[in-house]
């Protein structure tokens, strides 16, 4: 009977949470506008994930403490899209999180996601929703692609904002800098079987092959694999000038050492996947001398009108600001403009009206201007080369466009 | 490089690799030959290792960015690690006998197996939450030496950690046939109860099987820090099924079967990479196994009584 | 009316009506809940628990009744949800040909043409075909991989179901050109009902979401309760005894696999309907391990705790964890602690599913929801039934055979033999037993006489030699053929199904001469609904012969019986199958002198009813009593046969028995 009693108990109580949900927050307040926030906070990806979470946060606290925009506070809302079963971001997560943020009805616009694997899914619910999300840091193209329409945007209007660029650009160019830079003549693609790796070899095999450079082969690294021995062997035995790698850290992590033992000799480059200031943490600085890498946008954190926001940010937030953090900031910014246009032009305040403003916006930011296409695509195609020396990220110089 | 180079060190590595899996393999296959066992556990107490041995090394100084070693004090430093891991794992390995495995070791069908499945699930997880999901840098202690042998390379860490295996397969080798102790576990292996019967504490020969089997399984996850440099919570899982085809393959419950299987999928590992690619190996090494299971459920060197159900 | 006088009167309700009134009740409560809560997210959520509710009851269909245990079933999810992305998606784009014209016609497919290049067709399969064209594929592939394990152990099998759960969502990353490989696919359609569309308002998956699990839990109870049900616990219980008693094992572990793949593809095809995408990564192995921890969390076999459990996985994982975390942190503000108040617990969610598994495994392994047996009380006679003679025993089909007819040989085994290894178990047997004879077979231990009943009842195939049953050459079929042609035995040291009720194992001895196939047991058409009743009624009768013994005991688990009733309920259940043959082993070991003469009065019983019988026994004075001949066999060698007295006398049996001799001077 007491078993019996203890299981209902549990059962009880696990009705309960489910119904009423999260601790109310505090009284009510004045107008809000909450920004959803639905970033891969655990798992593989969790560095950069809290990189670009802490710089929404910090452009939030800053506009709230002036005041707020045109009477309205701002406020995140923000869910964890890794689940635990993927070890890393879960497209399924993160429609799910979207579709709370639909749910409430407080939530007018997202800024997010980080992984292009979860835009993938989420894309069409904000279309369905007529609601904007400002993405920082997912760069596959096809999400904004107008071939794709139909399929990530069924409603026709731009959701997926960018304040990064794609990687129709982010590949090709790495490509045009190896190639008229470092005259390379031939080379060997990996990527990590990743949505995001995949993609971003893809564009940068196609480019390469475009250029004439040849191409001697494409092999695939599993990230929960240890051993890269095998791959690099047979790359060593090819002889390229050039590897190129598409992916993320996990598999990064991994390859540098072992690249760095089999083959030293041969030029080495990633995208914004290595890009991550803790790769030589991970690695070992000398294992990461030397590799290329990218960031699909204007370079920032060493540009010097942006010491002092650097300053700032380390103090507050304590840690290394990454570029991706510096976008995800000004995507709170491009919201917040659009608050206040949509508010001047005496219009409701509803997600539709917030997303025709964040359409149009013209925002001076840090990282230059920010307006975007009609897909969605900011207008700034830069792409930034950079390369690891020393155990730090150097910057090196813009990416060619052709 | 020629093509042949390329393919004998192709062979060179694969036979590294194909060390590291008997390692783990013989431990495996040990605690199955015992009580029939599949211990998915036995994989994750690898894993462990890896940070037990970052752990040990920390505490004698030595840490990832540290220079390499060597001579006396590369000997006792590599001396020392080794054996507190090993203790370690070994400790690990029956601290599991003995809390989650003796209550359920007389049920019938799969309720061992998927509590071997839960205890993996817990240490892989313990390990994630107190280190996090990012690859750890093991700490370089054996200089980058090499040597060329026609084109191929073979590094110093190649030729150390074949050696250190090598020594302690014979030195279980010799274990196993040589020592009461060795008996005894052979004789637990064929008939428990009959050996039972002959007055050998069954209980304390699984004990003392675990604990030799983990140890092994410390030192595999020692070759592996030091042969890759790095560590994951996740590495159990890919080798382990690597080391776990090897021991079906050579057969399960041999001990020789386990070194042969080891050697067999490692050069398969290699060897299919060189040919065919990297990303078809988790389904040669999958469709081996099944293959085996299926047709040749004794291995290459198992025993002949058939496994009906 | 308090708690107590309610509960007793749950149970005293029968188990169809606590069903017909607990229906409705779900089913309300189901249709209610997203009318009450205001969170769409809650329904969300809810609507994805469903599909888990699918896949555990799918595992549970191979896990809980067969016994199969499977550790790849994500490869089923996946190819549910791939199957029908796949037919939704712009994924494929074969070349336009006149072969799809039909299915344009049909509305199922679409032209495309774009300027300067050939069209190619674009596919838009309607989502409710799609499921059952999804189902019928799983069930395919689950035939596909369940084939390599039928011959194979518990463990092993489980390790092929992982090669296999591992293979899928690799063939899935690497084979671009179908599955668009890591990118995913996308852009699924959603499903649209007389116009109206789904899209993406959690409402109508709720919905669905519910109709489906209800079609599942129907499914399963219906499964469960039938011909093929039974035969799926009698594997389980006891692979080697159920095919003495006339189920074909191969037969009933594909069919195990193929129906628990085909309730995971729903699951899929609905869980991808409603995401819009799909990507290898959401079939990997912990996703196998998570529907896993359902079922033994619920309970392997028990249909409500499985749906249960898969509720409470999915909320835990997607609601109670991050709320928890919500009260942590508050908590943490509270008391001041820094820690609590950054820690997510939803990052613990793996280690909760290893505890799961682990403390259910050792401290509760029947689930926390298991199935409860209402088992009916005894009253102080049934308890303490003593043994009695001369009860009558009747058969409604046993026909004794007709008096002065010559007697035809109904078994016939000639030179017959057996090795294993060096030990020659049965060595040129010749044998004739005639219909309606009682034939003993004797001899000391390790002679070979179950090796012999192996051999004619398919256990084991002979080496050399023929065994011939009613004509028909049966040496070395399969054991489940054998009883259809009739023969039945009992097994020396009693193989019953021990976790189900006698009642239970005894309409497994029925199988044989029911046809209710997968179909006819979900639909229960009045064909196999008189079936049932059939064979329920030819199951009294034969517990009739028991009297007082298994009649009150119909519905107690045999694992909770005496050893007597157990040999009796083994006894029974082979009488169930009608044989004109029955092979007796060792029937009065471990009785006391008046039960097995009892018991030998019932074998004579039914030799005079027509059934013949062959008996092993060591009891040597009732089996002079009872036999018409004796056999004597000593190392595999038949030394002696003939009339009981004739072969009590004989040197060579008292040598076998007692030793040579000793030649006195």
């Amino acid at each position: 009977m007491t078993r019996r009693a203890l299981v209902l108990g549990i059962a009880l109580l696990c009705t309960a949470m489910i119904m009423a949900g999260p601790p109310p927050e505090s009284a009510a307040q004045a107008k809000v506008i909450k920004i959803g926030l639905s970033l891969p906070l655990t798992g593989a990806d969790a560095d950069g994930a809290d990189a670009i979470l802490k710089g929404a946060q910090m452009a939030i606290a800053e506009i709230n403490a002036k005041g707020g925009v045109s009477g309205y506070k701002l406020e995140a809302v923000v869910f964890d899209s890794a689940t635990p079963a993927a070890g890393q971001y879960d497209p399924a997560q993160a429609a799910t999180n979207y579709k709370k943020f639909i749910g409430d009805s407080l939530v007018l616009a997202a800024v997010g996601p980080v992984m292009s694997g979860e835009g993938k899914a989420i894309s069409p619910i904000l279309s369905e929703a007529d609601m904007a999300t400002i993405t920082p840091s997912s760069t596959n193209p096809d999400i904004t692609d107008p071939k794709f329409q139909a399929q990530y945007r069924p409603k026709g209007k731009a959701v997926y904002f960018r304040t990064v660029t794609t990687d129709a650009y982010q590949g090709p160019n790495m490509a045009n800098y190896l190639f008229h830079q470092q005259k390379i003549k031939s080379v060997y693609v990996l990527d990590d079987g990743g949505a995001f790796g995949v993609g971003i070899a893809d564009s940068f095999q196609k480019r390469a092959g475009e250029l004439g450079v040849k191409i001697l082969g494409r092999d695939r690294l599993d990230p929960k694999e240890a051993d890269y021995k095998t791959i690099l062997t047979k790359i060593k035995g090819m002889n390229p000038d050039a590897l190129y790698y598409g992916g993320v850290m996990q598999a990064a992590a991994k390859l540098a050492p072992q690249a760095y033992e089999v083959t030293p000799k041969v030029i080495k480059a990633g995208s914004d996947g290595v890009y991550d200031l803790s790769w030589p943490k991970q690695s070992g600085k000398e294992a990461v001398e030397g590799w290329y890498c990218s960031q699909a946008s204007p370079e920032l954190v060493t540009a010097p009108k942006v010491e002092s926001w650097v300053t700032k940010f380390k103090t507050e937030m304590k840690r290394e600001p990454t570029n991706y953090a510096i976008t995800s900031y000004n995507a709170v910014y491009v919201i917040a403009d659009s608050v206040e246009r949509a508010a001047k032009a005496g219009k409701p305040m509803t997600r539709s009206n917030l997303r025709d403003a964040i359409q149009a916006a013209k925002v001076s930011s840090i990282q230059g201007p920010i307006a975007f296409d009609a897909n969605g695509d900011i207008l700034t195609k830069t792409v930034s080369i950079y390369q690891w020396r020393d155990g730090e990220i150097k910057y090196v110089t813009v990416a060619p466009e052709k | 490089m020629s093509a042949f180079d390329v393919l004998f060190q192709q062979v060179i590595n694969g036979l590294a690799l194909g060390m590291m899996y008997a390692l783990l393999a013989l431990g495996f296959t040990m605690v199955y030959g015992i009580i029939e066992l599949i211990n998915f556990s036995h994989f994750s107490v690898f894993m462990t290792g890896t940070f037990v041995g970052l752990v040990v090394l920390s505490l004698l100084g030595v840490t990832p960015g540290s220079a390499s070693l060597t001579g006396v004090p590369l000997v006792g430093i590599l001396v020392v690690l080794f054996a507190v891991t090993m203790a370690t794992t070994g400790l690990l390995g029956v601290l599991i006998e003995r809390i989650c495995l003796r209550p359920v070791r007389h049920v019938s069908g799969t309720a061992p197996m998927i509590t071997t499945i839960g205890i993996a699930f817990i240490l892989i997880n313990l390990v994630l939450l107190t280190w996090g999901p990012q690859a750890q840098r093991f700490p370089q202690l054996l200089p980058n030496w090499r040597w060329t042998i026609g084109g191929a390379e073979v590094t110093f860490k190649q030729v150390v950690l074949f050696a250190v295996a090598l020594i302690l397969m014979i030195g279980l080798s010799h274990l196993v046939r040589r020592t009461t102790l060795g008996k005894a576990m052979r004789a637990t292996a064929q008939d428990a109860d009959a050996a039972r019967m002959m007055g050998i504490d069954v209980d304390r020969v699984v004990v003392l099987t675990f604990f030799l089997g983990s140890a092994l399984a410390g030192a595999g996850s020692l070759f592996f820090g030091l042969y890759y440099g790095f560590t994951g919570y996740y590495i159990g899982y890919t080798t382990g099924l690597r080391a776990f085809t090897s021991a079906v393959l050579g057969g399960i419950g041999s001990i020789p079967g386990a070194v042969l299987g080891g050697v067999f999928i490692g050069l398969t590992q290699s060897l299919g990479g060189q040919l065919i690619g990297v990303k078809w190996t988790d389904v040669i090494i999958f469709s081996i196994l099944i293959f085996v299971m299926v047709c040749r459920p004794n291995g290459l060197l198992g025993a002949q009584t058939p496994r009906r159900a | 009316m308090t708690v107590r006088a309610l509960a007793d009167r749950w149970r005293g309700l029968t188990v169809a009506r606590r069903r017909q009134i607990l229906a409705p009740v779900l089913l309300g409560v189901g249709i209610l809940f997203p009318l009450v809560t205001s969170n769409a997210g809650n329904v969300d959520a809810a609507a994805n628990a469903f599909t888990y509710v699918l896949l555990a009851l799918g595992l549970n269909i191979v896990v809980g009744f067969a016994g199969l245990l499977d550790l790849g079933y994500a490869a089923f999810f996946a190819i549910g949800a791939y199957g029908y992305g796949i037919a939704a998606s712009g994924q494929l784009r074969p070349e336009w040909s006149n072969l799809w014209a039909p299915l344009e016609w049909a509305g199922q497919v679409s032209r495309l043409a774009m300027p300067g290049q050939p069209a190619t067709v674009q596919f838009h399969f309607s989502f409710w075909p799609m499921l059952a064209v999804s189902a019928i594929i799983c069930a395919i592939f689950g035939m596909l991989f369940g084939a390599p394990t039928l011959r194979l152990r518990g463990d092993y099998l489980a390790i092929v179901t992982l090669g296999f759960g591992e293979i899928v969502p690799v063939v899935a990353r690497n084979w671009e050109g179908l599955t668009n490989g890591a990118q995913g696919l996308g852009g699924i359609r959603t499903p649209k009902l007389f116009g109206f569309d789904f899209g993406f308002s959690p409402y109508p998956y709720y919905f669905l979401g519910l109709a489906l699990a209800a079609v599942g839990v129907w499914i399963s109870i219906r499964l469960q309760e039938s011909r093929v049900g039974r035969a799926w616990m009698a594997i389980r219980e006891d692979e080697l005894a159920a095919g003495a008693m006339g189920v074909n094992h191969v037969h009933y572990k594909l069919l195990a696999f193929a129906m628990g793949a085909a309730v995971g593809g729903l699951g899929g095809t609905f869980y991808v309907a409603k995401l819009t995408t799909a990507t290898p990564d959401m079939f990997t192995f912990p996703v196998s391990v998570m529907v896993l921890v359902m079922v033994v969390l619920g309970g392997l076999g028990s249909i409500r705790g499985v749906v249960l459990a898969a509720l409470f996985v999915a909320f835990l994982q997607s609601v109670i964890l991050q709320d928890l975390t919500q009260y942590v942190h508050v908590l943490g503000r509270v008391v001041g602690s820094p820690f609590l108040q950054r820690v997510e617990l939803i990052t613990s969610l793996e280690l909760i599913f290893g505890l799961i598994l682990v403390l259910m495994m050792i401290f509760r392994r029947e689930g926390l929801w298991p199935a409860v047996r209402r088992v009916s009380a005894l009253t102080r006679e049934q308890q303490a039934a003593a043994p009695a003679r001369g009860a009558a025993v009747k058969l409604s089909w046993a026909h004794p055979p007709v008096a002065g007819g010559s007697a035809h040989p109904l078994l016939q085994l000639e030179r017959l033999s057996k090795q294993f290894g060096g030990l020659s178990a049965a060595s040129d047997i010749n044998l004739t037993v005639h219909a309606g004879e009682l034939v003993s077979i004797i001899g000391p231990n390790g002679s070979g006489k179950t090796t012999l009943f192996n051999l004619i009842t398919g256990l084991i195939r002979p080496d050399a030699g023929n065994i011939r049953f009613d004509g028909q050459d049966i040496a070395g079929r399969p054991s489940h053929e054998i009883v259809a042609h009739g023969v039945a035995r009992t097994f020396q040291n009693i193989r019953l199904f021990n976790n189900l009720s006698v009642l239970e194992n005894l309409l497994v001895g029925e199988h044989v001469r029911l046809e209710a196939s997968v179909l006819g047991a979900i639909f229960r058409p009045p064909r196999v609904r008189a079936e049932e009743r059939r064979a329920a009624s030819s199951a009294l009768e034969v517990l009739e012969i028991f009297g007082n013994r298994l009649l009150p005991r119909l519905d107690h688990p045999v694992y909770g019986l005496s050893y007597a009733n157990r040999r009796r309920t083994e006894i029974a259940r082979a009488i169930m199958t009608r044989p004109k043959l029955l092979l007796l082993d060792e029937p009065a070991a471990g009785m006391n002198p008046v039960e097995t003469l009892e018991l030998m009065d019932l074998i004579k019983a039914l030799r005079d009813l027509g059934i013949t019988v062959i008996l092993i026994e060591h009891k040597l004075d009732v089996v002079m009593d009872v036999s018409d001949r004796v056999v004597v066999l000593d190392h595999g060698v038949k030394i002696a046969e003939g009339a009981p007295a004739q072969v009590r006398s004989d040197e060579r049996v008292i040598e076998a028995y007692l030793g040579r001799r000793r030649r006195t001077a």
